[in-house]
């Protein structure tokens, strides 16, 4: 089974290349089925197989020397990260990103004018640094050295540490959300969303292979953009409403688990008692 | 019988279950229409006698081994070593199924009422069902 891919952005390889290198150290057994497994683009440290970058001169034999442009794009747009504040998710900040590593501001001509790219590299980074938080904090409690969190404890945590990630470009953040909304954007942000609320669902432990699967990642991703919306508008000390927010909805995840089952149970009751009036009757 | 059947069926499905959480695979949307589509498909079969409920088998084992066999042919393809374990698995679940398949014409599958309509439906209807969760 496979998440469809549109075709990718080629910078966009950087932060998928990236995320790979972070997944194929961190998975178990049999890492084929992570789900940007289907997109294509060489890992840096490998020799080339994949797209041939453009300035490799002649030959194109790749060694380790030579950056292929994805990395280039990739260190760009980190540098671009600084200028975001002052600058917004604009060319500007990729032109003074690209300046700070001694190249010139004409660099910001390799990406789309709307700042897309910078978007959804940040977005992605923040995902990877998240799942390497989580693989850490998985180590810790297998290793003995940490307690394991209650489920709700866990959600919590993990949203509040992806959402914190936001607070220095907070000013910004709505202009980047509605860039993530353009259509040409939508199918690469929906993944990186899906696959971050994967990721935290697996580290939670849900080992559900049934529909629930589906509920409770439509449901995460519910509180997972709400209580992004209420940050943009929070303006409390610390966002502690923010977090009191969170609280609250992950504690509706939580009730909903046992209202379905009470529902159930119920139903049930119900049926066996009907059956026994059918009989008594009979 | 029957219940050996059904236990190594049961074997199946907690190994997939399995499989699947550590490949971290998502499940197919259709999921639940599966499960209601197999239980009907049962419980319709067995209506027919025993005869039919052991056509039902003969078809859907038949359609299974040969589902197997096309995983087991990709696998193979890809990288034998890399999978060796996976690939063990499948082979012991088809060489299950195919047993399942014989014992099922063993008993008399072949005289149940319209055999090979009933066969073929059943057939065509797996193979839908599978390349639909391949996709969705």
């Amino acid at each position: 089974l496979r998440f469809p891919l549109s075709p990718p952005q080629r910078p966009l390889h950087a932060s998928a290349v990236l995320r790979r290198i972070s997944d194929e150290r961190q998975k178990e057994p049999g890492a084929a089925s992570s789900q940007f497994d289907s997109g294509p683009g060489p890992l840096p440290e490998q020799e080339s197989r994949g797209p041939h970058p453009s300035y490799t001169g002649q030959g194109g034999q790749e060694s380790e020397d030579f950056e292929s442009e994805e990395q280039l794009q990739h260190r760009i747009l980190t540098a671009a990260l600084e200028f975001v504040p002052e600058h917004g998710w604009t060319a500007e900040a990729i032109a003074e990103g690209a300046k700070t590593l001694g190249l010139s501001s004409a660099a910001a001509g390799m990406f789309h004018s709307d700042g897309s790219e910078l978007i959804l590299h940040f977005v992605s980074q923040c995902n990877t640094k998240l799942s390497e938080m989580l693989e850490q904090e998985q180590k810790l409690v297998q290793l003995g050295e940490a307690e394991k969190k209650p489920m709700d404890q866990f959600l919590r945590d993990a949203v509040e540490a992806r959402l914190r990630m936001l607070i220095p470009y907070i000013e910004k953040w709505p202009q980047a959300l509605s860039i993530l909304l353009l259509p040409h954007n939508i199918p690469s942000s929906l993944n990186l969303l899906t696959s971050m609320i994967d990721d935290i669902w697996h580290y939670a432990g849900d080992q559900s292979t049934d529909f629930n699967w589906y509920t409770r990642r439509a449901v995460l991703t519910g509180v997972y953009n709400t209580t992004e919306l209420v940050m943009l508008q929070d303006s409390s000390p610390d966002f502690e409403d923010t977090w009191r927010f969170l609280e609250n909805r992950v504690a509706d995840v939580m009730n909903m688990g046992s209202t379905a089952n009470q529902v159930q149970s119920t139903g049930e009751a119900l049926v066996q008692g009907l059956m026994g009036a059918a009989v008594t009757v009979s | 019988l029957l219940q050996q059947m059904w236990n190594q069926e049961k074997e199946h499905l907690k190994k997939f279950n399995e499989l699947m959480v550590a490949y971290r695979v998502r499940p197919t949307v259709l999921l639940p229409l599966w499960n209601v589509a197999g239980f009907v498909l049962g419980a319709g079969s067995a209506l027919l006698g025993k005869k039919g409920a052991m056509a039902c088998t003969v078809a859907v084992e038949e359609s299974i081994s040969s589902h197997y066999n096309t995983q087991i042919r990709t696998l193979m393809e890809e990288d034998p070593e890399k999978y060796k374990e996976l690939l063990q698995v499948i082979k012991k679940f088809r060489d299950d199924e195919l047993e399942h398949h014989d014992i099922g014409l063993k008993h008399d599958a072949e005289e149940a009422p319209v055999y090979s309509v009933l066969k073929k439906a059943i057939q065509l209807g797996c193979k839908g069902a599978i390349f639909l969760s391949e996709r969705i």
